[in-house]
């Protein structure tokens, strides 16, 4: 067999085996698998942080130094949901047929990209700041009472 | 799944709302209670855009985001209370 048969053979061999529709397909089911993920995080976050914010309600005027925390978590969540549905954009790059969705995925990718970016700085500070708050009521807690001795 | 996530995202945004009402409630102070709506908004915006991938929710997203970091700058700026100094803390 001749080089080019060899090459033809290979090639009509590989595009049955895994032909451009099925790859597509397959890929797209991919795709929303992850994007449903990354959604039903955010779904359950805001729903957890929704219940979090109705109990302090109840509870009344007292609690909110808690509400940081609340959105602490709520920033958690969306980071991590925004992690998955930036996988969905990366994965739908592979079947992007026209410049028009290869530019509204560059759009979405970049915003998602940036609320991460501004997610991360704000957990990292508000981690800090409940840090800090603990260690003064730590340290509040172990001065001895005034009068005492 | 498309109306899936458009209900979620209405949810959401009605989450929001409602959380924004309790903290305001609890707290008295609007610099507490529009960060959690503009949190909600944020999360609504993202389920939106995965519902439906148009340059409308692009810019509705983006828009939140902003109004979010512009409003976040905003309430770390302005104090608590009239004549409250900005060194004060709850500590």
């Amino acid at each position: 067999m001749t080089c080019g048969a060899r090459v033809v053979v290979s090639m009509t061999f590989s595009a049955e085996l895994l032909p451009e529709a099925d790859l597509r397909e397959a890929i797209g089911v991919l795709v929303r698998v992850v994007e449903t993920a990354g959604a039903l995080i955010i779904f359950v976050g805001a729903v957890w942080a929704f219940a979090r914010f109705a109990a302090a309600l109840v509870r009344g005027r007292g609690q909110a130094t808690g509400f940081n925390g609340i959105r602490l978590t709520l920033g958690r969540f969306l980071a991590l949901g925004l992690e998955f549905q930036l996988a969905g954009d990366v994965l739908r790059t592979a079947i992007a047929p026209s410049f028009t969705e290869i530019g509204q995925l560059a759009a979405i990718a970049a915003i998602r990209t940036a609320l991460n970016f501004f997610l991360g700085r704000e957990i990292a500070k508000e981690r800090a700041e409940v840090a800090a708050v603990q260690s003064a009521q730590r340290k509040a807690d172990s001065r001895p009472v005034e009068g005492s001795r | 799944m498309t109306q899936v996530l458009t209900a979620a995202a209405l949810l959401v945004t009605a989450a929001g709302v409602l959380s924004a009402i309790a903290a305001y409630t609890v707290s008295r102070w609007i610099g507490q209670a529009l960060p959690v709506l503009l949190d909600f908004l944020t999360a609504a915006g993202l389920l939106r855009l995965a519902a439906d991938v148009s340059w409308g929710s692009i810019l509705v997203a983006a828009a939140v985001i902003a109004v979010r970091k512009v409003a976040a700058l905003g309430i770390a700026v302005v104090p608590r209370r009239p004549g409250e100094d900005l060194s004060s803390t709850e500590l």
